[in-house]
């Protein structure tokens, strides 16, 4: 059986269901999603959403701010749009019914936001993912958005060059099924889950990312990896500035207050990249405890302060680390945040792959550059939705039917290659290989890298990945297979591990993220570009092509 | 330690229970516990997750007879809660070979079909937002609101759709067509929103035969609700506005 529609989209966090959204009355479209929408890492997110708003604040600071925080590595074609069309996209939500945070006159309120010049930051307490996601997902509910939830996409299927449906296995059956389409919009969401220690949710493997490269899309500043400096040790789980901005202080192993070395006169609140990398030295200097962490120590605040402004902090710690800060000093380690990189696309969504588009976390169009700022994705997700559906709706009117034949062949050979996963009885353990290839990530490919490192670590991923080829899962079942689930997404973070550590690996400069200890400075002449990776795993290729830039000079970036 | 995990295979299938002993260290939580089951010992576990941080609402199930978040609930310490719940036969019956005392009991959320070990059917819990049309009507202009207008329906917008109020219910364990706590809490959220205008549909939809006038007031929802709902409480204003009471909401 081979399903049919005009446009799947894969992903149903915020930009897949905006996507959704806004072909809903052009054409049959459909999401396909490996959880319920509800359940994509959109809802975690706490911060919130840019948008100039303020009579003082204008598109153009919006945009200035987002390029420099780039390291100037953005398009800033793509920041024009995404910043001209910041406010009707959070005008839009509101008009759906998202309840914003509001000033006492009534209006939408905003609050600063690391490297921002404006306070432009809108929220929904500090739940503004939770509260966008669920808006959006009840007007998708309202336009009668038809929903494949619990469907894992394993593969893209391409016919005389564009791309022509996909292939999914449907959870709760085990059955692997065709889906034939005249367009394939990928909003799968991030990779965070490469690195062992991520702020990320556990479904966060990039799955888009490595259908698209294996379709032939090519993965464009994959190496461009955002880290928080305190996330909760163990579970890693972020802990917001919030903390240290109400006074907490870091501590080594040997109870020393260490920023005083690193950053003298903001200390805790220099911001993040120097926190990350002066946490990341103390451990690498022996200082970390166990060897793993350091303390963000906020007892001398006392209990009644921690209480009354600090209640979601102490309510992590509890639950999440067993420990009340009231008593205890909180375990921290810098952990990955956030992917900047992703399928290469225009700001229009396509991809140079026909039939192929990418939006939200999954893409890089580039609005971020080397850097993103907080408080940009959320808003990307909207805009570029948006901007996308209007993008594939044109493009129907010059598409023909899908190949539907070819679709029902790559679910056959799919359907095959999957028993001879499951029938497979020796072979390492998916768990094995998962559990090597998160440090490797963390350590070599981490805050720090130099080529010693990268090295090591592109052959040890791709040592890995030829374990992976000869995994055995042990005895499962056809129902709600996650060990399967858990294993393609493993294949599919290999990939994308090997992507992001060449790119790491070539690119011979620090910008962003991106910190090279052994080539400290930036260096334009060479690396004002665009990383591009191409290839099939364990031979991929690295290319470079030009940013887009614009009415902003590239400068050095200080703040 | 050793837990005691409920297993089936479908609506169809009988349930049985399988004892694990796994190690636990301080900090653990269920959920990472039944990933260690999963990865060491039976790859076949099946249960749902996504944030692990309790903000994406997947991981609902029963753990010693108490509706929770896996995520959440931290495997020391588990001994020492009690939410108090009024017992229904899901919560009560205990098996023969399970006592607290010997280990974590770990079953999937009550009131919904099972569909594989910790795995239940979400879709009679969801169909309450489409049946009861529970999205907002697109305004043609940005509106206003004061913070003391958001204030008010603050909690219904923090739940999160884990159905823990729903499996904690004995109302729903005995009439499933029963809309739930959740979606009620959700009817107020919009009847109570400033800035809604066609308020009344909310409030006839919470009113229906299947939604509010079902619910007995036992508080289960208020007390099991692992994000402060306290959906009970919304269901109650929602009566009394059907009796024509307590009209200040909005
Ligand atoms: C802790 C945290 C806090 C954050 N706070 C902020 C903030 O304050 N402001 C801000 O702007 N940004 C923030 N971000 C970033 C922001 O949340 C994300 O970038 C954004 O939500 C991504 O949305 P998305 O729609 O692209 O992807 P997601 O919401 O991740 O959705 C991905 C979807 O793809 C589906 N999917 C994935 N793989 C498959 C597959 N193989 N088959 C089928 N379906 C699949 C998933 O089920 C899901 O529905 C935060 C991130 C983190 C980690
Ligand atoms: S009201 Fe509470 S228990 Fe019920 S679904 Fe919402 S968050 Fe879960
Ligand atoms: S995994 Fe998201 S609530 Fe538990």
């Amino acid at each position: 059986m081979t399903i049919r529609h005009d446009v799947l989209i894969v992903g149903a966090g915020l930009a897949g269901l905006r996507t959704a959204i806004g072909l809903a009355e052009h054409c049959d479209v459909a999401v396909v999603t490996k959880t319920h929408p509800l359940r994509s890492h959109s809802v975690a997110a706490q911060g919130g959403i840019n948008a100039a708003l303020g009579k003082d604040d204008s598109w153009e600071r919006h945009a200035f701010d987002t390029v420099k925080g780039s390291d100037y590595l953005a398009d800033q074609d793509a920041v024009e749009v995404l910043t001209k069309n910041a406010a009707a996209a959070v005008y839009e939500c509101e008009r759906w019914g998202t309840a914003f945070s509001r000033n006492d006159d009534g209006t939408i309120a905003q609050r600063p936001f690391g490297g921002a010049s404006f306070p432009r930051t809108c929220y929904a307490a500090d739940r503004t993912g939770h509260n966008l996601l669920h808006t959006v997902y009840e007007q998708a509910l309202r336009l009668g958005v038809t929903v494949y939830e619990e469907w894992f996409a394993t593969s893209l299927v391409v016919s005389g060059g564009r791309v022509t449906g996909l292939v999914a296995l449907e959870l709760s059956s085990g059955d692997v099924l065709g889906l034939a389409s005249r367009a394939v919009v990928l909003a799968t969401g991030g990779f965070g889950r490469v690195y062992g220690r991520s702020t990320n949710a556990l479904i966060n493997t990039g799955d888009g990312c490595a259908m698209a490269l294996r379709a032939g899309a090519p993965l464009k500043d994959m190496e461009f990896v955002q880290f928080h400096p305190t996330t909760l040790y163990g579970s890693n789980i972020l802990i917001t500035e919030g903390a240290r901005g109400e006074g907490g202080v870091l501590t080594n192993s040997e109870g020393h207050r260490f920023m005083g070395e690193y950053a003298p006169d903001q200390m805790e609140l220099a911001p993040r990249d120097i926190v990350a990398r002066a946490i990341q030295t103390e451990i690498d200097s022996g200082r970390g405890v166990d060897g793993q962490y350091v303390w963000l120590d906020l007892r001398h605040l006392g209990a009644s302060r921690i209480k009354e402004r600090l209640p979601g902090i102490r309510e992590i710690c509890m639950h999440f680390g067993g420990v009340d800060p009231v008593d205890e000093p909180i375990p921290v380690q810098p952990g990955q945040h956030y992917s900047m990189g992703g399928v290469h696309c225009d700001w229009t969504g396509k991809t140079p792959v026909k039939g192929l588009y990418a939006v939200g976390e999954t893409s890089c169009m580039s609005v971020h550059g080397a850097n993103r700022l907080g408080g940009n994705s959320l808003l990307e997700t909207l805009v570029f939705g948006a901007v996308t559906a209007r993008t594939v709706a044109k493009d129907l009117a010059s598409t023909g039917e899908p190949d539907v034949t070819a679709v029902e062949d790559a679910a056959f050979r799919e359907r095959e290659r999957l028993q001879g996963l499951l029938l497979r009885k020796t072979g390492s353990r998916p768990t094995d290989i998962r559990r090597e290839l998160g440090p490797v990530m963390d350590r070599l490919v981490g805050v720090f890298r130099n080529e010693t490192g990268l090295t090591e670590a592109l052959g040890r991923v791709r040592g890995l990945q030829g374990q992976a080829q000869r995994a055995s899962l042990g005895e499962t079942d056809r129902e709600f297979n996650y060990a399967l689930v858990r294993a393609l997404e493993l294949e599919n973070m290999l990939l994308l591990a090997e992507a992001i550590t060449l790119g790491a690996l070539m690119r011979r400069e620090s910008r962003g993220a991106h910190w090279r200890t052994d080539y400290p400075q930036r260096n334009d002449e060479e690396f004002l570009k665009h990383t591009l990776v191409t290839g099939a795993p364990g031979a991929l290729a690295v290319q470079y092509t030009d940013v887009h830039l614009g009415r902003f000079e590239v400068k050095e970036r200080k703040y | 330690m050793r837990f005691l995990i409920a297993r089936s295979h479908g609506r169809a299938g009988e349930t049985h229970y399988d004892t694990f002993e796994v190690e636990v260290k301080k900090g653990d939580t269920v959920l990472d516990v039944l990933f260690r089951i999963q990865d060491e010992h039976d790859p076949s576990l099946a249960f749902r997750y996504s944030c692990r941080g309790a903000v994406c609402g997947s991981c609902a199930m029963l753990i010693n007879k108490q509706p929770q978040l896996a995520c959440r609930t931290q495997v020391m310490g588990l001994g020492e809660k009690d939410m108090h719940l009024r017992p229904f036969p899901a919560i009560e019956t205990v098996p023969p070979e399970w006592s607290p005392a010997q280990g974590v009991l770990v079953e999937p959320l009550p009131n919904l079909p099972v569909l594989k070990d910790l795995v239940v059917d979400m879709r009679p819990f969801f169909r309450a937002l489409r049946d009861m049309e529970l999205w907002a009507a697109p305004a043609q202009e940005p509106r206003t609101q004061g913070p003391e207008g958001r204030a008010r329906i603050q909690r219904y917008l923090d739940c999160i759709m884990c159905a823990i109020c729903y499996g904690s219910c004995p109302v729903n364990a005995e009439h499933s067509d029963y809309v739930g706590p959740a979606a009620l809490a959700k009817a107020l959220r919009f009847y109570a929103d400033s800035r809604v205008t066609d308020r009344q549909r909310f409030l006839d939809a919470a009113l229906a035969p299947n939604a509010a006038p079902m619910c007995e007031l036992i508080m289960n929802c208020v007390r099991a609700c692992p994000k402060g709902v306290a959906p009970g409480g919304a269901i109650r204003q929602l009566k009394a506005l059907g009796h024509g009471h307590a009209t200040d909401t909005q």
